[in-house]
């Protein structure tokens, strides 16, 4: 009873931590991962096996690890290293690409096909964000497409805000179609074993499906605002050549061709049995191997911080998962729905988006992985219907709020350093309704498809 | 002018800082900022002033922002920055001005032609100043004090690892209940004339 307390305990001083951001997060994860060890395995429980189990090292060293003849998972419980090397692999691929000048170049190639015309900018760039989405993570999609909105929004005089919002919805969705767009769905995919196939033709569909209803929807609610006529668009042709973005030719090619080559081993790993482990550790390689006099700089670029969080944080969750509270949750979930799957999926879909629209979505479902595990060996509910929905509500949730997801601070954040600051008002008008929609589709599809 | 001055005033709220900013801008003859600078930004920005000026000196909402790598989604943060680089970029230039708050004294320290001043006053002088400037009764006026020094101190302290009208902060701290709004202003003009005097080599090796 004192070591679940004190799990509890532990993860509660955790979250609030992260809110009130008095330190950086992977310091309080980390923080608070060392805290589980020491008081929830040693002092409380006093076992060694559930320290070990979390740690989870010697998984590393399996064969499984790196190259699975089954549909193998990764232990559920602990650090989730196969998710750390994968995140850690493309980290320094997309570094590798940003150096070269990759992103930049293909928003400007894309302004240009468009003949710099305001409306077809917002449609092309919102379906780019969600293509970029699937393969790369949301943050540096926005850190570039919001950049360059900026940049068009002054040089064509309109109003970047609709544009931007769009496009951290795009994201958010467009990570959600891929087992690698969205941290919760690698770590989903990692700890129950669900291949980039999996993901792309189950919430890859349903994301598509909302896709097509989300550009509408965005068209109609600021298609006003944005119907500005561009002029002079040879004037712009000369400022914004796509060219002038690539900083070094060769290095572009190189990482264009990674780039493809990452796609390809993600579409293909259920075949050719590579983990995502693998695939992480190999592309950062190859890109670190090509990089040249660029490997310092793009080693330096990359995001360690949330490596750190990543691993205090499983630490954390361990310690709830360990101790049995997450058991507790799932069988609370179960009482409720007295079994009925119709009533389930709505919980978790429904508890996954709010949550998630107001916490960090990692933690939340990295918590709410062991839980579905747990509700469907008790109730027999199929456990991928439960991870699709739970991928979903925690991926799409996020959108609903400027502080949902990290794309959402870093485009607000963005527009606001250039003078358009974004107030929750103006941000949540257009998003939350859109992410009801989004959510409501996702769950129609499960009940029609799965039920 | 010829040598650089930058005078970074804050206050409390109806201690008549802004009034002894306004003076001694006049004095020196060199620009006064203060919300007026979200102009300037706004201007360079080709964005509406408007938009900028609601989130001017407030301190960011805990609870409905994050920060991600650097990124904050808080308006209030991101205009306040904006404020803060305009500032370094008009101290970088070498350009004169006069400062009232924005956390300039902090922002600008590095800059050895800064002098930071703060003008406090006595609570019953404060409310009678309030009471009079604004038309309203002495329990609005308290509120009023009591809300915009608030607000002043949290966002001051939220940017600043010093604290809002700590006197370690400030190289002079003058109480303009004492003396007058007019007089404050003589009194800072004085030191500031001795300090930039002593300023030049020359003379700190005489003194």
């Amino acid at each position: 009873m004192l070591a679940k307390i004190l799990a509890l305990s532990i993860f509660i001083i955790m979250f609030a931590l992260i809110i009130s951001e008095k330190f950086e997060r992977h310091f309080i994860t980390l923080g608070c991962g060392l805290a589980t060890i020491v008081l929830v395995f040693g002092v409380s429980m006093r076992s060694m096996s559930a320290f070990l189990e979390t740690l989870n090292v010697r998984n590393i060293f399996t064969v499984g690890f790196w190259y699975e003849t089954a549909s193998s998972s990764e232990s559920s419980s602990g650090i989730n290293w196969a998710t750390i090397l994968f995140l850690a692999g493309m980290m320094i691929m997309v570094e590798g690409m940003a150096l070269a000048g990759f992103f930049r170049w293909l928003c400007m190639t894309i302004a240009k096909a468009v003949h710099y015309k305001v409306i077809p900018i917002f449609l092309t760039f919102m379906v780019m964000s969600f293509v970029l989405a699937m393969f790369i993570d949301s943050i540096t999609v926005i850190l570039f497409l919001a950049a360059v909105t900026v940049e068009l929004a002054q040089l064509l005089k309109f109003n970047p805000i609709p544009m931007i919002l769009s496009e951290i919805f795009c994201a958010n969705l467009g990570g959600s179609a891929t087992m690698c767009g969205d941290p919760p769905n690698i770590i989903i995919g990692t700890s129950l074993g669900y291949t980039f196939t999996d993901f792309v033709t189950n919430t890859g569909l349903m994301a598509i499906l909302s896709l097509v209803v989300v550009v509408v929807f965005f068209y109609f609610c600021y298609r006003k605002q944005l119907s500005h006529p561009a002029e002079h668009a040879d004037e712009l042709a000369a400022k914004l050549s796509p060219k002038s973005a690539i900083t070094n030719k060769r290095a572009f090619i190189i990482s264009c061709i990674i780039f493809v080559c990452a796609i390809s081993m993600l579409i293909t790993h259920a075949k050719t049995g590579l983990t995502v482990a693998f695939i992480g550790v190999f592309i950062a390689l190859v890109t670190l191997l090509t990089a040249g006099k660029s490997i310092g700089t793009i080693l330096k670029r990359v995001d360690y911080k949330t490596l750190l969080f990543f691993i205090g944080l499983f630490v954390v969750v361990g310690g709830l998962e360990q101790t049995g509270i997450l058991e507790l949750i799932a069988m609370f979930i179960g009482k409720i729905s007295g079994g009925n799957m119709y009533l389930m999926i709505a919980i978790i879909i429904w508890i996954s988006a709010i949550a998630s629209a107001f916490v960090d979505n990692i933690p939340f479902a990295a918590t709410m992985i062991p839980v579905i595990k747990t509700l469907s060996a008790t109730t027999g509910a199929d456990l991928s219907v439960l991870a699709w929905t739970l991928a979903i509500g925690t991926d799409i949730g996020g959108s609903a709020t400027p502080i949902g997801a990290s794309a959402n601070v870093v485009g607000t954040s963005i527009a606001a350093r250039e003078g358009h600051p974004i107030s929750w008002k103006k941000y949540c008008m257009a998003s939350v309704p859109a992410t009801i929609i989004v959510i409501l589709i996702s769950m129609v599809c499960i009940y029609l498809r799965y039920l | 002018m010829s040598k650089q001055l930058i005078i970074s005033l804050g206050r409390e709220f109806g201690s008549g800082g802004h009034v002894v900013a306004k003076l001694l801008a006049e004095h020196y003859q060199i620009p006064l900022y203060d919300h007026n600078l979200l102009k300037d930004i706004a201007s360079e920005h080709h964005v509406d002033a408007e938009d900028l000026k609601k989130y001017d000196e407030h301190p960011r909402n805990l609870l409905l922002s994050r920060t991600v790598n650097g990124f904050s989604n808080s308006p209030e943060e991101n205009v306040a920055h904006m404020q803060f680089d305009f500032l370094r970029k008009l101290s970088a230039k070498g350009e004169s001005f006069v400062i009232v708050g924005r956390c300039a004294e902090t922002i600008l320290k590095d800059n050895p032609n800064m002098i930071s001043i703060f003008v406090l006053g006595d609570m019953e002088q404060k409310i009678a100043r309030t009471m009079e400037c604004n038309n309203i009764s002495r329990e609005a006026a308290i509120k009023m004090i009591e809300h915009h020094n608030k607000t002043r101190k949290h966002y001051h302290n939220h940017y600043c690892e010093t604290k809002w009208g700590d006197s370690r902060n400030y190289e002079l701290s003058i109480n303009s209940s004492r003396i007058g709004i007019r007089e404050t202003a003589n009194i800072v003009a004085q030191y500031i004339d001795t300090r930039r005097n002593i300023s030049e080599p020359d003379n700190m090796l005489r003194g």
